[in-house]
């Protein structure tokens, strides 16, 4: 029993420390969006804002009315929020669509062959660079560079093999013994994918949904490259907040994160009940 | 009017020819059960009359209709699965009137005839549950119940009792065979297991290795099995089977020599001897042997009789005939029920 207590006392520490180190950065990011911009830098480091200011959110979100200047740019966070939200949604949706269709009939009639799964993982293992240069070739071709469908498009690409993997995983849970059963009762295939299998996999659809929207969301390299003046994201704006004269500028960089994190959080919080069925593969009882 | 009709029907996944050119008739209402070991190609049969798998060859005709190419809803059948299939996201209810729902009939309708048919199968207290809140037996209700309510002409069954406990296996049967002389519709019935296929059939079917083996009803195989393997499938425990000489009407095998009336001298032949046609003597008559185990069942004994061959005989006594392992008895074999078979082929050698 002692020894049970005093492993079970050690494993709480251990955990209860690196939960400390992964949520620290998301500590300091809040704690100095609140700070003036003299104490961003400052050694020691203040752990709180010595007076709290809602300058950095001003900075960022209203820029004409704030105290804060950098360098001679004006930054809008607006409509960067609007691009994102509107870019990594659309192209998440579209690819989870797109993915579970596929994984779907991968996994029921073999479509592609027994290796296809696999090869559409060799996209994943190119690093996103080599791929995005010839896409600057090709949008300009198409005229598709710095539009919202371009930047979609590539999403919806990049994303497709995370979908069908994981979809495959939730997909396979489901006994093909129940849509065998639907059919034989008098359901079309249409019609036991509706009834059977979407329910059965809707927990697994909203996992996989948030997942590649987090991805999406954050993405930087390929939208650097491949968007200029008409449509800009969120991890383009955060790394445009600093100049040559004033350096990095913390307090809104902060600020911009802070703001970018919510809509994730508030995503996670909503579909909690899918989150807890979604991560423990399995659910079914077979 | 639903009969079953199978004709030089084929299945091949790969290289492994499941089902070969079966040629089979179910005749309407009649209870026919498919039996034999796994990957003897019976469900696969099984699944090729309920279209959901595709011949690779021959035909399936339900009733006068050649179905072959007709998809699974169109067949009017009614599908009982192993796993059940219960959908585990919708109420017992709902479980139930699924099949109503697909045809769109008006929801009072549904609840009437989900209400009658739950009652028929005493399940009408369940109706709120899920699956996964149901006992093994209450669960093969409701799967029983889904298939019922659409009167389909032909039930097709795949294991459906081998998630039971054998106590409720036992009672499945009686209630399956209940319901089917109730329903007076065509049954067709897979199964491992020899017991389930005895007890309950109007005929057998014996598959193995994707080959039907024999038809008919199950005391014709029990007694007249064709070749070796139909002999040893059924009887618990399984048939004696000695290798061999036949030889001027006699099988032989050191000491053993008895007469089986066959006028024919094939060579290498195997004699095959159910226990309860082994009789231990206590005289002198017959051959000997070491009695070297002893399993009494209650009613029943059986004995194991090592007489010297590769295989201990087994013999069924009556339970109250004093004997014990390590007994040097005597045993003889019941003249008239001696089956032999090709040494090679395994077929039955008949006079």
């Amino acid at each position: 029993m002692k020894t049970r207590g005093a492993f079970a006392l050690s494993r709480h520490a251990v955990l209860t420390c690196w939960t400390l180190v992964t949520l620290f950065p998301i500590y300091w990011m809040l704690m100095t969006s609140f700070k003036h911009s003299g104490e961003w830098v400052t050694w020691p480091p203040r752990w709180l804002p010595h007076a709290p200011t809602l300058e950095n959110y001003r900075a960022v979100l209203a820029p004409g009315t704030s105290t804060f200047e950098l360098g001679r740019q004006t930054l809008k966070v607006l409509k960067p929020l609007w691009d994102s939200l509107l870019v990594a949604g659309v192209s998440s949706l579209v690819a989870v669509a797109l993915g579970s269709a596929l994984a779907y009939s991968w996994a029921r009639f073999g479509t592609g062959g027994p290796r296809y799964p696999y090869n559409l993982l060799t996209i994943r293992m190119v690093p996103p660079i080599v791929i995005a240069v010839p896409f600057v070739v090709y949008y300009v071709t198409l005229r598709l560079l710095d539009t919202y469908a371009g930047l979609i498009l590539v999403y919806v690409a990049t994303s497709l093999p995370y979908v069908i993997w994981m979809m495959l995983a939730f997909i396979d849970d489901v006994p093909i013994e129940l849509e065998r059963a639907a059919r034989v009762m008098g359901a079309s295939r249409f019609r036991v994918v509706g009834t059977i299998v979407l329910p059965l996999v809707a927990s697994g659809l909203v996992v996989t949904f948030l997942f590649v929207f987090i991805l999406n969301w954050s993405e930087l390299l390929l939208a650097m490259t491949l968007t200029n003046t008409e449509v800009s994201t969120i991890p383009i704006t955060l790394n445009k907040f600093q100049s040559a004269n004033e350096g990095r500028a913390y307090g809104p960089q902060a600020a911009i994160g802070t703001i970018a994190t919510l809509p994730v959080v508030v995503l996670g919080f909503a579909i909690q009940k899918h989150l807890v069925r979604g991560f423990s593969f399995g659910l079914l009882r077979k | 009017m639903s009969g079953v009709r199978l004709e030089k029907l084929s299945k091949t996944f790969g290289a492994t020819r499941a089902v070969r050119e079966v040629d089979l008739v179910i005749p309407d209402g009649e209870f026919t059960v498919f039996v034999g070991p796994s990957g003897c190609g019976k469900t696969t049969t099984l699944n090729l009359i309920a279209g959901l798998e595709t011949p690779t060859s021959g035909d399936i005709y339900i009733g006068a209709d050649r179905v072959t190419d007709w998809e699974p809803r169109d067949r009017n059948l009614g599908m009982v699965f192993q796993s059940l299939a219960l959908f585990p996201h919708m109420s017992v209810f709902d479980n139930i009137g699924f099949p109503l729902r697909l045809r769109r009939l008006p929801a009072a309708e549904i609840a009437a005839r989900v209400a009658a048919v739950a009652r028929t199968v005493r399940i009408d207290h369940l109706l709120d549950k899920r699956p996964a809140t149901l006992s093994g037996g209450e669960a093969q209700r409701v799967a029983l119940a889904r298939t019922i309510i659409v009167q389909p002409a032909v039930f097709l069954m795949d294991e459906p009792l081998s998630s039971l406990d054998a106590k409720l296996r036992v009672e499945m049967r009686t209630e399956l065979k209940r319901l089917h002389a109730s329903l007076r519709a065509t049954f067709v019935y897979v199964t491992h297991d020899q017991a389930e296929a005895m007890t309950m059939a109007d005929r057998i079917v014996v598959m193995h290795g994707g080959v039907v083996q024999q038809v008919g009803p199950p005391l014709v195989l029990y007694n007249d099995p064709v070749n070796r393997f139909v002999a040893g499938f059924f009887g618990v425990p399984a048939m004696n089977f000695l290798e061999g000489e036949l030889a001027d009407g006699r099988f032989m095998a050191a000491p053993i020599s008895v007469p089986v009336g066959l006028r024919r001298a094939v060579g290498s032949a195997t004699l095959g001897v159910r226990p309860e046609h082994v009789r231990v003597t206590s005289g002198d008559e017959g051959w000997p042997a070491t009695v070297n185990l002893v399993e009494p069942l209650g009613d029943e004994t059986l004995v194991f009789l090592d007489h010297g061959g590769p295989a201990s005989l087994i013999a069924k006594m009556h339970a109250d005939e004093p004997i014990a392992a390590g007994d040097r008895r005597r045993f003889t074999f019941n003249p008239d029920k001696l089956l032999c078979f090709d040494g090679g082929t395994g077929e039955r050698i008949r006079p």
